[in-house]
C-alpha cells in the first residue's frame, strides 16, 4: 500500500517536472536509438548475406574433386549422418551423356546426365524423375528441344562393342524443366538407374530391362563419384573435415561461407564494444542525473521520511521515475528507429531488389527493452540508496 | 499499564506527555563542540511551549530530539505519552534498541510538523499536501481539510500547486498539514520566519488558536519573543554558555 502511495508520489513529481522528465527521456533515446539502427543494419545486411546463401543449394553441395571408388555401403553411411541432406553416387562421367531429339525440333542434344532422386537441393520446385524414364531437363536443353513438359523425347546411347558400333534408343517423358540456377549447361536429371543402364551399356554389360545384350554384370557395383548436400551451409565446413580425413579431396563453397559468417562475428563484436559503451555511457548519464536529482529533491524526500515513509518506500522513488525513463526512452528510441529503418529500406530499395537492409525482430526490441529497464534499475538503486539515507531532519532547515 | 499505581508518579504524569530526565546530546564538528543539556522537562497535553532563541543555541536540536529525529547521545529517562489512557513508551529503549521504524510510526502518529520554509511537495495539490499525513496513515476522508483551510483561509486555493502561493499562503498550507492528521503535538520550527512580520503575527495566532480548539499540544521554535509573548505561550527557559576559546557551547534546557 505504501509502495502505491510512493509510486503514486513518483509518478506526480516526474509529471510536474516534465520538462527535466522529457530530457531524461531524450537523452536515454539519444543513445538507443542510434544503436538500434546500427543493430538493424548488421542484423539486416548479414541475415541477407545469409539468406542468401541458405537459399542457394550450390553453397550446401560438396564435390569430389578426384575420382575414387565409392561403394553402396559408403554411400549409405554417409546418408545416415546427420550432416547429411542428399547423397547419390554418379556414374563416370565420360559414360554420362546422351544424345536427345524430339518430334518438336529437328536436331540432336547430346546432354550430361546427373543422378537425381527425390530430395534433390537442386529440383526443389520441380519434381524429381520417379521412373527410370522420367527425365528433367536443364533449361538450356528444354530451350534446344522445344519441349513443353509432358512432352515424349527419344534418347539415343552409342557404343563400341565387340568391335562394331551399336545404338539404343530410349523413349523418355519430360517431368519437369530444372532452374537455370541448378545446371547452366545442357544437361538432364535422371534416376540413377537410367545412368547405371547406359553405363553397362556402355560397357558392353548387359540391361536386362531394356533386353540390352551383354556380358554378365559383375557382383558388386562402386561409383567414381558422387552428389552430396549438407543440411545447412553451417554443416559444409564439418562434412568438408571429414571428408578430408578419409582421404577424399572435395570442392565446396566453405570459404565464402566462412566469410560471411567471420564478417557476422566481427560485426557483431564491433557492435558489441559500441553497446556495451553506449549502454555503459546512458547508464552513468542516467545513474548521475538521478543522483543528482537525489541531492536536488532531498527536502521532499525528507518532508516524505517526517510523514512516515520508511527507507524502503523511499527507495522506490528514484526507482519509478528511473523505469518510467527507461520505457518512455526505449520507446521513443524504437520510434526513431522505425523511421530511420523505413528511410534506408526505401532508399536502398532499388539496390537490393526489395530486401529490408535494416531489419529488427521483435525479439530484439524485447531484449534492448528489459536491459535498458535493468540499467536504469541498477542506476536508480544507487541514487535510491542514497535517497534512503536522507534523515528526516536533514533537508527541513534549509532555507 | 501499571499494575500498581504509584501516586506520586500518576499524580506527576497525569497528563505529561513529554518526561524527559538528563537527556544530552553531544555534536562535534571541524573542533567545535556543542552540548545540549536537559536536565529536566515536562510538557503537559494542550500546553503551548516556545523555544526561543538566537540561530545556533540548539533550539531546533531540542525539537529534534522530541520529534524522536534526532538521537540524544545520553538518556537517563525519555518517555512519551501522546495518549493519557495508554501506558507511556520508553523513547530512550527505542534508541537503543535502534527501532527506527517504531519511531519513525510513532512520530508518523502522534506527531505533526510545520516546517521553517513550508516544506510543501511541488507536485502535489494543496489539498494532497494537506492530506500527506492523513494518506499516510489511511485516515478515511472526511471534512477535515475543507474546515482547517476554510479556518486558515486557504479553501480557494485547495486545488492549486503550492507554487502558485505566495509563502504565507504556502505557511498556512503547512500548518494544515500540521494538524490534518489530528496528531497530540505539533512541533513547529520558526514557522513563520520567512513571512513578514505583520502577516506572521496573524498566521501564529491562527496556529494557536487552531491548535487550542483541538487540544493539541504546541512546541514552537522562534527566535522572536516578542510577537509570541502575546500569545500566552509558556517560555522554555534556557540558558546557553560558551567556553572561553569559544569552541564549546552548551545549552542547558529546564521546564
Amino acid at each position: 500500500m505504501k509502495l502505491f502511495k510512493t509510486l503514486r508520489l513518483a509518478t506526480k513529481d516526474y509529471l510536474h517536472e516534465w520538462q527535466v522528465s522529457i530530457c531524461f527521456v531524450l537523452a536515454l533515446a539519444a543513445v538507443l536509438g542510434p544503436m538500434l539502427v546500427l543493430f538493424g543494419l548488421k542484423f539486416g545486411i548479414i541475415g541477407g548475406m545469409i539468406d542468401e546463401l541458405i537459399e542457394d543449394p550450390t553453397n550446401r553441395e560438396i564435390r569430389p574433386v578426384s575420382s575414387a571408388r565409392f561403394d553402396d555401403n559408403w554411400i549409405n553411411q554417409m546418408r545416415a549422418r546427420k550432416d547429411v541432406e542428399f547423397i547419390l553416387p554418379r556414374t563416370r562421367s565420360i559414360a554420362a551423356t546422351v544424345q536427345l531429339s524430339s518430334d518438336k525440333a529437328d536436331r540432336f542434344v547430346n546432354v550430361e546426365m546427373i543422378p537425381t532422386a527425390s530430395g534433390d537441393p537442386l529440383l526443389q520446385k520441380t519434381s524429381a524423375p520417379e521412373t527410370i524414364n522420367q527425365i528433367v531437363l536443364s533449361p538450356t536443353a528444354a530451350r534446344k528441344l522445344n519441349i513443353e513438359l509432358g512432352d515424349q523425347i527419344q534418347g539415343s546411347v552409342t557404343r563400341r562393342y565387340l568391335g562394331e558400333a551399336e545404338r539404343v534408343e530410349l523413349s523418355l517423358t519430360v517431368v519437369g524443366i530444372a532452374d537455370a540456377d541448378a545446371f547452366t549447361r545442357d544437361g538432364a536429371f535422371v534416376n540413377l538407374e537410367l545412368m547405371e543402364a547406359i553405363e553397362n551399356y556402355r560397357d558392353g554389360i548387359a540391361v536386362t530391362q531394356f533386353k540390352w545384350s551383354g556380358s554378365e554384370a559383375p557382383s558388386e557395383r562402386t561409383y567414381p563419384s558422387f552428389r552430396l548436400f549438407s543440411r545447412s551451409i553451417y554443416d559444409v565446413a564439418g562434412l568438408q573435415k571429414a571428408l578430408n580425413a578419409v582421404g577424399v579431396e572435395v570442392r565446396t563453397k566453405s570459404s565464402d561461407i566462412e566469410l560471411v559468417m567471420k564478417m557476422d562475428r566481427n560485426l557483431t563484436m564491433v557492435y558489441w564494444a559500441i553497446a556495451i559503451i553506449g549502454l555503459f555511457g546512458f547508464s552513468l548519464s542516467l545513474g548521475a542525473s538521478l543522483w543528482a536529482n537525489v541531492d536536488r529533491k532531498r527536502k521532499e524526500l525528507s518532508v516524505l521520511r517526517l510523514v512516515g515513509f520508511r527507507t524502503g518506500d523511499i527507495v522506490w522513488f528514484p526507482m519509478t521515475q528511473a523505469i518510467y525513463t527507461a520505457v518512455l526512452g526505449w520507446g521513443l528510441a524504437i520510434g526513431l528507429y522505425q523511421a530511420v529503418a523505413i528511410t534506408i529500406n526505401t532508399m536502398m530499395a532499388d539496390q537490393t531488389e526489395g530486401q529490408s537492409v535494416c531489419v529488427l525482430l521483435p525479439e530484439h526490441f524485447a531484449a534492448a527493452g528489459v536491459v535498458t529497464v535493468l540499467a536504469a534499475i541498477i542506476s536508480a538503486a544507487l541514487s535510491g540508496a542514497r535517497a534512503a539515507r536522507i534523515a528526516p531532519s536533514d533537508g527541513l532547515r534549509e532555507i | 499499564m501499571e499494575t500498581q499505581p504509584h501516586s506520586d508518579a500518576t499524580q506527576r504524569e497525569g497528563g505529561t506527555i513529554y518526561h524527559l530526565r538528563n537527556v544530552v546530546l553531544d555534536r562535534k564538528s571541524e573542533g567545535v563542540s556543542f552540548r545540549l543539556n536537559v536536565p529536566s522537562l515536562q510538557i503537559r497535553q494542550g500546553e503551548q511551549i516556545a523555544v526561543i532563541g538566537e540561530s545556533g543555541c540548539g533550539k531546533s536540536t531540542l525539537l529534534d530530539i522530541l520529534a524522536f529525529i534526532a538521537k540524544p547521545s545520553d538518556i537517563d529517562s525519555f518517555r512519551f505519552r501522546p495518549n493519557l489512557a495508554d501506558s507511556p513508551t520508553d523513547i530512550g529503549a527505542l534508541w537503543d534498541k535502534k527501532q527506527l521504524n517504531a519511531l519513525g510510526d510513532m512520530r508518523k502518529q502522534h506527531i505533526g510538523y510545520v516546517m521553517q520554509t513550508g516544506g510543501l511537495l511541488p507536485y502535489l495539490t494543496v489539498r494532497d499536501n494537506i492530506n500527506l499525513s492523513r494518506n499516510v496513515l489511511k485516515m478515511k476522508k472526511d471534512d477535515t481539510v475543507d474546515t482547517l483551510a476554510r479556518e486558515l483561509g486557504i479553501a480557494r486555493h485547495l486545488d492549486k500547486l503550492p507554487g502558485t502561493l505566495s509563502t504565507g499562503e504556502r505557511q498556512r498550507v503547512a500548518i494544515a498539514r500540521g494538524l490534518a492528521h489530528q496528531p497530540s503535538i505539533v512541533i513547529a520550527d520558526e514557522p513563520t520566519a520567512s513571512v513578514d512580520p505583520f502577516a506572521a503575527e496573524k498566521i501564529m495566532a491562527l496556529f494557536m488558536e487552531l491548535a487550542e480548539d483541538r487540544n493539541i499540544t504546541v512546541i514552537v521554535a522562534s527566535h522572536a519573543w516578542r510577537h509570541i509573548k502575546r500569545l500566552g505561550l509558556r517560555r522554555l527557559a534556557h540558558h546557553t554558555s560558551r567556553s572561553e576559546d569559544g569552541r564549546t557551547t552548551e545549552t542547558v534546557v529546564n521546564g
